[in-house]
């Protein structure tokens, strides 16, 4: 009996030290690196505890302008997955540091883990046609690169991300199909809500600083007047000034906003003297402390917005 | 005796053979793993399946009760329209990805051109001497005004494999083929990448940073001196990324020594491998907050300098760099400090080994989104006991005129440069009208030896068109 006993220790010994080993094959995590908040975001939502997502640029960080820090090689050197937003937003920074990853899982655009985010957005704005110089500023030839502001691209971009995860990780695509439906029904639900809040204040007219709201007002039905920048990237002169002032006599400003990561000087005093509300806003997740994933960032923007559009 | 045998038996089984046999028992359990897995696959597929019912049902409750028309489709319902002004729908075009790369002009650029660029600077110049104290190839020779370069970059990926960077330099003296290399894209091992071609080595800092990167309109007196314009062998470079939690980088590299420098030179008398030039680098990066991050490197480059046969040098260099943006705060403000030190120790003929060092430091403060204002001091100190003989020799030969000096000097020693400790302070303001253009204003007072000084005043303009690929920090 004692030689029984010593063998089934054995052999139990033996199962739970190779059961340890092979687990280990299916506990590793699915690395995703997201360039700003709201794509990382989204993909924490579907990705729960099987995947570690690491961001970039910071919510509350101009994401045109971003320090390509070195340290930043070494999370993109371990990436599965690359989720960026496109349309030229990190050409600044990003190609840099991707080309320095040593990483082929990421390294050219076409790379199994390279995720251009704009191309699964069906209305892109804004895109230039015909010949386009740098005298018209900074503009980005294919389109405008703030549309993760509409949240109905926030459903595009989940349905994107789960995607990509199944074709990474095939093994858990069911749990990642079932994270992405849950979290399409609580956005699909709140634009409902967050719409109904809007729909009275449709056809409101705004002046932002940049043209960072063009798919935030698309969606509300808000109509931009005129930006405080005179073109893209240009800080605004007096003569700009004056035009925004006289465009406020014709046109009744309902409100003003910008970026959080703008200067507040000269659109408070343009404000001012135009006589309007003006809010700095988080422009994406985690642009301020209240706003820690992509539904209560909309939830605080349209509170935001709304409570000052019934002052 | 029998069941202690087995007990002792069992113990070396676990102990010895357990490590040799686990793959095997591994399999099985893995069998069971997959089989788990398996069940829990169609686990979680029911509930799906269970979720997505109820979720459809909802959604059409839902959908009645709101009285929307069909929400998820994301073309435009008449509902949606509806919403939006007359002005707006103007305004912006959507245009769907079967519209985008119709027209003539999308398929022009969708060809495989590499993205090409031109980057132009020139300077206006006032020097307070009439013969100018001129250090390294592209800085300003005259009074009046200078063509410093033009670069002409072309830039893509090759393959999945590679990419390929190519700059030229344009001058009035006629065209340099600057860098023009080959960077893996691969995973290779040991994290490693590897550069193939003509670049501008990793020694340092300033060597890696082209004419319009560089803060100031004049090159600092210790990479003119050591360096040269630029060190740009062609080599080959691996990279390694070290296994640490930050940023370390290891570069090692080795040259032909066909560069016009004043420390590295060809060996005419002989050819093999110990002549050619070796160039080693570690960079570390540390972030100490969102705002701070610091780097720090050290570099080494040995070669033959040309002297004589089996003359070598050795140049050893550390630099230093840290920036400050307070990105929460004031994301368009920014201080930034870069300092190098280089040390020279170079056989020749003559005088046996030389020593030199030099240094330069310099602090940047950018005050506004388009304007930053910067100092920098830099010194060099390529002094030598028999240097110093030859230089009082030319002093009683000529008159004491410092540049008339100065040439005679560079024809007496050829390759490892002038002699003479020599200083340069230089202050800057730079007005920045987009990320394409800079306008610059400089003073420079250098000092030669404490005897000869100089002031110049410069004024720089910097144009960029096209696409140039992005700077690494």
């Amino acid at each position: 009996m004692k030689i029984n006993f010593f063998n089934t220790i054995i052999i139990l010994v033996l199962v739970l030290a190779g059961n340890l080993f092979s687990a280990n094959i299916s506990l590793a995590k699915v690395n995703i690196v997201a360039t700003v908040p709201d794509l990382g975001s989204i993909a924490k939502e579907i990705g729960q505890d099987k995947v570690k997502v690491t961001t970039l640029a910071k919510g509350y960080q101009n994401p045109h302008f971003v320090d390509p820090k070195p340290n930043y090689i070494i999370r993109l050197n371990k990436a599965d997955i690359l989720l960026h937003v496109g349309l030229e937003q990190e050409i600044g920074w990003l190609p840099t540091l991707v080309t320095s990853a040593r990483n082929s899982k990421i390294a050219t655009k076409n790379a199994s883990g390279n995720v251009d985010c704009s191309k699964f957005i069906k209305n892109i704005l804004e895109v230039e046609k015909g010949s386009v110089d740098r005298s018209q500023g900074d503009v980005h030839v294919e389109g405008n690169p703030h549309y993760m502001l509409n949240p109905r691209n926030g459903l595009l971009v989940a349905e994107a991300i789960y995607k990509k995860l199944s074709e990474v990780d095939p093994i858990n695509k069911s749990f990642y199909e079932i994270n992405y439906l849950k979290f399409k029904k609580k956005l699909s639900l709140k634009i409902i809500e967050w719409e109904k809040k809007l729909k009275p204040h449709k056809s409101s007219n705004f002046i932002s600083y940049h043209k960072t709201w063009t798919y935030f007002f698309d969606w509300a039905g808000f109509n931009l007047v005129d930006t405080v920048e005179p073109i893209p990237g240009v800080p605004p002169s007096p003569s700009h000034i004056a035009k925004l002032y006289n465009e406020s006599k014709t046109t009744k400003i309902n409100l003003m906003i910008q970026a959080n990561y703008y200067p507040e000087k000269s659109s408070k005093i343009i404000a001012g003297k135009i006589g309007v509300n003006f809010l700095s806003l988080p422009a994406m997740v985690n642009g301020n402390e209240k706003v820690n994933d992509y539904i209560t960032f909309f939830d605080f923007l349209i509170d935001q917005i709304t409570s000052k559009l019934d002052s | 005796m029998y069941s202690r045998c087995i007990v002792i038996f069992s113990f070396i089984f676990v102990v010895l053979v357990l490590p040799i046999q686990s793959p095997l028992f591994a399999e099985e359990s893995e069998l069971e793993v997959l089989k788990k897995q398996v069940q829990e696959m169609q686990r979680n597929m029911e509930t799906m399946l269970d979720k997505i019912d109820e979720l459809e049902q909802k959604n059409n409750e839902l959908e009645k009760k709101a009285d929307e028309k069909t929400f998820f489709s994301v073309p435009e319902t008449p509902a949606e329209s509806e919403l939006k002004p007359e002005t707006e729908r103007r305004v912006a075009k959507p245009v769907s990805p079967k519209q985008r790369g119709t027209t003539f002009l999308d398929k022009a650029f969708q060809t495989f051109n590499p993205n090409i660029s031109v980057l132009a600077v020139f300077s206006a110049a006032y020097f307070s001497d009439d013969d100018p104290i001129v250090l390294a190839e592209n800085d300003p020779e005259n009074t009046g005004i200078n063509l410093q370069e033009i670069e002409v970059a072309f830039q893509s990926v090759v393959d999945p494999y590679f990419r390929f960077d190519t700059f030229f330099s344009f001058s009035t003296e006629g065209v340099e083929l600057e860098e023009a290399y080959g960077t893996t894209l691969l995973s290779l091992p040991l994290n490693s990448q590897v550069r193939a071609g003509r670049f501008r080595s990793k020694f340092g800092r300033i060597n890696t940073q082209h004419r319009h990167f560089q803060n100031f309109v004049t090159l600092p007196i210790v990479a003119a001196e050591f360096l040269g314009e630029h060190l740009n062998p062609t080599s080959v470079e691996a990279n390694f990324l070290l296994p640490v939690p930050w940023f370390s980088e290891l570069s090692a590299s080795i040259g032909s020594p066909d560069v016009e420098t004043a420390s590295f030179d060809r060996d005419s008398d002989s050819n093999n491998l110990s002549r050619l030039l070796y160039v080693f680098h570690l960079k570390n990066f540390f972030e100490i907050s969102d705002s701070l991050g610091l780097s720090l490197g050290t570099s080494f480059a040995t070669g033959s300098n040309g002297t004589g046969p089996g003359n070598r040098t050795n140049l050893f260099g550390v630099d230093f760099f840290a920036k400050y943006r307070p990105i929460k705060t004031d994301p368009y403000q920014a201080v930034t400090f870069q300092s190098e030190l280089m040390f020279r120790d170079a056989e020749s003929e003559e005088d046996g080994d030389l020593f030199d060092y030099g240094f330069y430091t310099q602090a940047v403060y950018k005050f506004h989104k388009r304007w930053s204002t910067g100092l920098r001091f830099g010194y060099a100190d390529t002094d030598d006991q028999i240097a110093f003989e030859v230089e009082e020799a030319e002093e009683n030969l000529f008159p004491p005129s410092g540049a008339g000096q100065i040439s005679n000097e560079e024809e007496e020693e050829g390759v490892l440069g002038l002699f003479g400790k020599q200083y340069r302070i230089s202050g800057m303001l730079t007005f920045t009208p987009s990320e394409f253009s800079v306008i610059r204003l400089q003073y420079d007072y250098i000092d030669q030896d404490f005897d000869s000084s100089e002031s110049v005043v410069f004024l720089q303009f910097q144009y960029s068109i096209g696409a140039h690929g992005a700077h690494p920090f």
